[in-house]
């Protein structure tokens, strides 16, 4: 058994919408976002765990809820056999350090108003990485791990590009020397011909530097590409994990099979679309009862709206939360 | 068959750059064709499609040349009042973002109801049955519900289907869709595009597809092409493009792209970026990022034919053998 770093334990996290007086008086019941609805799920020691999902099915949250930029409501995050929840002071600021996120959009999450230079000597700074000393030479040696120039450390985010500035957030990220590293959707901003060079970054410096990464992304090509292992969400939970080769060449639950089926060939010799799940995601306000892509599944019988699919053994490492062993891809 | 759509030497610029944004592009859409014009963002693409609506905001940009014959007249000849009865007529638009190309204020009713009275004499009534007819045939469920409902209260996919039901309301003869499924997730991307080929085939339009998605593409194209930092680089049948790819470029575009299927493999990369609208290089615009340029890049390359129907602007093709 690979020893598991960091692990999600049934977590489950809500948005409340605010109440007015009228809900109050009322006597309404709150209502809130249902983002992630128990999810377990294990990141081993050096591998790259891609969680993919639409819209609205609660990776981003989860990749929250795994730094701790979000608590969650129920369940708890392991980090290195301790509760990430009960972390305080120098502890948890370790943790921070230790792992770290990489945002999605390479504009909003870097300051405006501070150099690269400032970005990267804040974070040694803050974690007492380097003595002041030697902060410029870490942060040309940074600047040169993500084939920046050395000359980029005196410029504002705004000279980059947004390729660029993905570089700039990796270097952020890596300033604190993290085992971990949860990147949410990294490149889905950028181009296609720049994300090929930001994806391959990635994949060297994982070789280099031994890190353990969580690749949350909506792009199933890209999560193939980069992932030793992938977990498919739906609505706030995890509806398949399997082996990556496993998850595309056999995928087991109706989800997973409908986003292969609907994501484009490149090759106009195949033609084959079909759209493999009627209808669009259900409100996460107002949950389906039962298995929650029973309303979407071409599979559904008369279980599914009545009892909750456990994600159950499919073969080595693999398991699907269906009440159908192998259901079988539409024709 | 005779083009639909005729676009030639197509210029766009825009104030304070000293080269074009768009450069001399031309191409032609055929009645029941389907077009794809593919790139980066910045290509040009959209403007490409903004110009041809009449929809370009001027200033600070500026048709700088270049004619575009639809059904023998050129579009950039007309007066305002006949390019307003063609638009949303004889030649529809479907917009990226369906939340901010449909007015929030009015039901999805009332703006298709619009769109049919701008452009036919009838009576409130039979524009409310074409309404209807329309959300119907773009398989909104539930359509005489959603006839009275605002934009706010649809999904994604369902917003983007009432944009299809309002451009297709008049029967348009050309289509021009500026990436229709970018903003949609790839379950309800699939079932809009089905859609789109389904009432295509049906009704027998032109239709110009504008992608940044090279699945999109060949899912869906009979002919491609490729755009870079506003010039078309290279064009021609969809399968050519995708076996025989001969632009440097397509070639980059095509080898990023991660397989879902296969062994996987280090990703190819164009290194750099695409150039600014302030620093477009003069010559071959992809000279800078490209491993083969020489000297001579430092012309700029004619779109030359290098088999029926299949054109490239580079000096160095057909380059197949050398990118091995």
């Amino acid at each position: 058994m690979v020893e598991a770093l960091l692990s999600a334990e049934d977590v489950s996290k809500d948005f409340a919408f605010p109440r007015s007086v009228v809900d109050l008086l009322r006597r309404r019941h709150v209502t809130a976002v249902h983002a992630l609805n128990g999810v377990s799920l294990d990141v081993r020691r050096g591998e790259t765990l891609g969680i993919v999902g639409e819209s609205g099915c609660g990776k981003s949250t989860l990749a929250r809820c795994l730094v701790r930029l979000h608590d969650c409501d129920r369940g708890r995050v392991v980090f290195d056999g301790t509760d990430i929840a009960t972390l305080r002071g120098a502890a948890r600021r370790r943790f921070n350090a230790r792992v770290q996120m990489i945002f999605q959009d390479p504009y909003s999450s870097l300051n405006p108003r501070m150099s690269v230079r400032q970005i990267l000597s804040e974070a040694l700074r803050v974690h007492r990485m380097r003595p002041a000393g030697e902060i410029d030479g870490r942060i040309a040696e940074l600047l040169e791990m993500v084939r920046l120039p050395a000359d980029a450390a005196d410029r504002h985010p705004h000279a980059f590009s947004g390729g660029q500035r993905q570089r700039i957030g990796i270097a952020r990220a890596l300033a604190v020397e993290p085992e971990v590293l949860v990147a949410d959707e990294l490149v889905s901003a950028l181009d296609v011909s720049v994300q090929a060079q930001v994806v391959n970054l990635l994949l060297e410096l994982q070789d280099r530097l031994d890190l353990t990464i969580v690749f949350v992304a909506h792009d199933l090509r890209l999560v193939r590409h980069i992932s030793h292992r992938v977990a498919v969400m739906y609505l706030g939970k995890v509806v398949e994990v399997a082996p990556t080769e496993a998850l595309f060449t056999d995928p087991r639950h109706p989800y997973t099979q409908a986003l292969l089926a609907a994501a484009p060939e490149i090759d106009p010799g195949r033609r084959s679309r079909r759209a493999g799940a009627r209808g669009e995601l259900p409100s996460p306000i107002d949950l389906p009862p039962g298995c929650l892509f029973h309303t979407r599944c071409p599979h559904a019988f008369d279980r599914c709206p009545r009892d909750v699919p456990e994600l159950g053994p499919r073969g080595p490492g693999h398991a699907a939360a269906c009440h159908l062993d192998a259901p079988a891809p539409r024709p | 068959m005779s083009a639909l759509l005729e676009v030639r030497d197509l210029s766009i610029a825009i104030a304070g750059a000293a080269r074009p944004l768009v450069d001399h592009v031309s191409f032609d859409v055929a009645a029941g064709e389907t077009l794809c014009i593919v790139g980066e963002s910045g290509c040009g693409k959209s403007l490409t499609a903004l110009a041809l609506m009449g929809l370009l905001s001027n200033p600070p940009l500026r048709r700088t040349g270049g004619t575009a014959r639809f059904r023998d007249r050129d579009l950039f000849e007309l007066p305002p009042r006949e390019l307003r009865d063609l638009r949303g007529g004889e030649m529809a638009m479907i917009f990226q973002e369906p939340m901010t190309s449909l007015n929030p204020a009015l039901t999805v009713g009332d703006q298709i109801v619009e769109a049919v009275r701008t452009h036919r004499a009838c009576s409130a009534a039979e524009a409310r049955d074409r309404a209807l007819e329309m959300l119907r045939r773009v398989r909104i469920p539930a359509p005489e519900k959603r006839l009275g409902e605002h934009p706010h209260a649809l999904s994604g996919g369902m917003r983007q289907r009432a944009m299809i039901a309002m451009a297709l309301a008049n029967d348009p003869a050309l289509l021009i869709a500026d990436e229709p499924t970018t903003a949609l997730d790839v379950t309800v991307q699939a079932q809009v595009l089905d859609l789109m080929v389904t009432l295509q085939r049906e009704s027998g339009a032109g239709m110009m597809l504008i992608t940044h998605d090279l699945g999109v593409v060949a899912g869906l194209a009979d002919r491609v092409a490729v755009m870079y930092a506003g010039r078309i680089v290279e064009t021609g049948p969809v399968a050519a493009i995708f076996d025989d790819p001969q632009h440097p470029y397509t070639l980059g575009l095509i080898r990023s792209i991660p397989a879902l299927s296969g062994e996987r493999r280090r990703l190819a990369t164009v290194p750099g970026t695409v150039p600014t609208a302030a620093a477009m290089p003069p010559g071959c615009r992809f000279a800078p990022r490209c491993p083969f340029a020489g000297p001579d890049c430092r012309a700029a390359p004619p779109l030359a034919e290098i088999t029926p129907g299949h054109r490239v602007a580079c000096h160095r093709a057909p380059i197949e053998e050398k990118a091995a």
